[in-house]
């Protein structure tokens, strides 16, 4: 069947299974960006049938596929937040039949998974950045302008009749050693940097797990005619 | 698509909205449902300047401030999942990578920035250079006054900073980013290019001096009415809410794929300043974007004002394109 859309050259189809040749190296790191899986059809599900199934899926803003016999070439390019393949930019799915029955081997790469993947280098790099920057400033510069201000901090300004009578706390004198320090060391802390290292981290892990799952489930629930 | 008169102009006429509170869904459920989403945003209000009002000065402080604006968005989040606003908008993974990412940005590199360039630093080289001091007349005045004042005087800005945004080109490259997201999320504000988001952040409120718990109750305010601006929950906010304060419903407006209903609602916290200056339109709107909801990726984002300022430069000063051929009729 022909797709909507332009038709992708099959032999850029990538191998979907373990193999020896010059790619196999490339399967230590690309599970980073690839989520590969195979679903068993039902037994009397033909292949006509089972894309017939699939097909909502590629019927989305911005896909393309190209479908032969028994295998179904995709590519997205700025997919609909709500598109339930959102995070996937190309991807290859086939049916394979062997003595235990018809496979579906679907094979997809995710620039998102990717990007989620390099963030926290990214944030470790803006914390350098930060720290670096902190350095050339230097102290000197922050404690020149804050002299200007100093026989302010000293002063008490007091809080207004009504927010005396309601009983609003007074405000304290500044303990202007302990804030001066605080306030430079705050100015160019990498902590933030690291959070944000760490909840991308963190995210990819839930990202790469639950996409895996979460397509594993849509591709079984719409071949089993659900 | 006819579209609603609304004083001079037509809105909804390209893209589905709706106008008018009369229009807008209501929460539904048992009764505790209703009753908690029609007065959590005014319990909160009111709980967070309480709260700021009297707390000791050791509790008082910035650091403070931040832990609660982090657990609110947690909390906030959690609620987008318990009663959505429409199920278009549902977080999926990948939007809370995107506009996390834009969070962090903010956190990081935009802080960075600011420490430079930021409205404190140059109002701060300003009054250092012609030896002024900062307007104090604000700071016998009651806490309440102090903290409205502080708010105003951003959101005034804003106000005009956003709509001119949208009126003048070279402006309006910079924010059109903002537009192109399909939906709204807690976390959605942050989305947009860095140069952008360095021009909103502008105030002048650093030529002012005022207490530092005014400041703080001006924090916990903005945070408790402007962070609906950009949510996927449904309230039923009351009438003076509404009436005050910007909303869900008049931000998803100023995001709907109608151009019209684009031009309103520019204000960041207080949608009167709107009603002042004939923008405000109330209701709301599920369809957003731009270019009939395209999805920008993050790399196009980050350089899309520069290569659209390009284009357009090409197109208005450079050769006229010999190759195109106007069709006889």
């Amino acid at each position: 069947m022909s797709g909507q859309a332009q038709a992708m050259p099959g032999g850029e189809a990538p191998a979907m299974v373990a193999d020896s040749d010059g790619r196999s190296w490339m399967r230590l790191i690309d599970w980073i960006w690839t989520v590969r899986g195979d679903i068993l059809l039902p037994e009397d599900l033909s292949a006509e049938q089972a894309f017939a199934r699939l097909d909502p899926f590629f019927h989305e803003p911005g896909t393309r596929f190209d479908r032969s016999d028994d295998s179904l070439t995709f590519s997205k390019k700025d997919p609909v937040a709500q598109d339930k393949m959102s995070i996937y930019d190309t991807g290859v799915l086939r049916i394979e039949r062997d003595a235990g029955g018809a496979v579906l081997r679907y094979w997809m790469t995710s620039k998102s998974l990717l990007f989620c993947f390099l963030a926290p280098l990214l944030f470790v790099a803006f914390g350098q950045l930060i720290v670096g920057v902190g350095l050339l400033a230097g102290p000197g510069t922050e404690q020149a302008d804050k002299k200007k201000d100093e026989k302010k901090k000293d002063e008490v300004r007091p809080l207004h009749w009504i927010d005396k009578a309601l009983g609003a706390p007074e405000p304290e004198k500044p303990k202007k050693d302990a804030k001066d320090k605080k306030e430079g060391k705050n100015q160019f802390s990498p902590t933030s940097a690291y959070v944000f290292a760490g909840l991308f981290a963190l995210l990819y892990i839930i990202g790469r797990i639950l996409e895996d799952k979460l397509i594993r489930r849509r591709f079984q629930r719409s071949l089993a005619g659900g | 698509m006819t579209g609603v008169r609304v004083g001079k102009r037509i809105i909804g006429g390209q893209s589905p909205v709706t106008i008018g509170w009369e229009n807008v869904p209501k929460v539904e459920g048992g009764p505790f449902k209703r009753l908690f989403f029609t007065w959590f945003q005014p319990a909160v209000l009111f709980s967070m300047i309480l709260f700021w009002y009297y707390a000791p000065n050791s509790i008082a402080k910035a650091s403070t401030a931040i832990g609660i604006g982090i657990a609110f968005r947690a909390f906030l989040l959690a609620l987008e999942w318990v009663n959505p606003r429409y199920k278009s908008w549902e977080l999926t993974w990948k939007e809370c990578v995107t506009d996390l990412f834009y969070v962090g940005l903010g956190y990081t590199i935009l802080n960075l920035v600011d420490n430079f360039l930021g409205s404190e630093v140059l109002i701060a080289n300003l009054l250092s250079t012609f030896d002024w001091d900062k307007f104090a007349w604000f700071t016998g005045l009651p806490l309440l006054a102090q903290a409205f004042l502080i708010l105003f005087i951003f959101d005034f800005g804003q106000y005009w900073m956003h709509r001119g945004m949208h009126n003048w080109y070279p402006l309006w490259l910079t924010h059109s980013v903002h537009h192109y997201i399909t939906q709204l999320n807690i976390n959605k504000g942050a989305v947009g290019n860095p140069v952008e988001l360095f021009l909103i952040g502008l105030g002048i409120g650093g030529l002012f001096d005022f207490l530092p718990r005014a400041a703080l109750l001006a924090g916990a305010i903005g945070m408790s009415i402007g962070v609906y601006q950009h949510i996927n929950v449904r309230f039923n906010t009351p009438a003076w809410w509404r009436f005050l304060f910007n909303t869900t419903e008049h931000h998803s407006l100023h995001h709907s794929q109608d151009f019209e209903a684009t031009r309103s609602n520019y204000a960041s916290n207080f949608i009167f300043i709107d009603r002042i200056f004939g923008t405000c339109v109330d209701g709301e709107a599920e369809l957003l974007g731009m270019e009939g909801g395209r999805r920008m990726s993050i790399r196009e984002q980050m350089t899309y004002p520069f290569t659209e300022g390009w284009k357009t430069m090409k197109e208005r000063f450079g050769k006229a394109d010999t190759t195109h051929v106007v069709p006889a009729e």
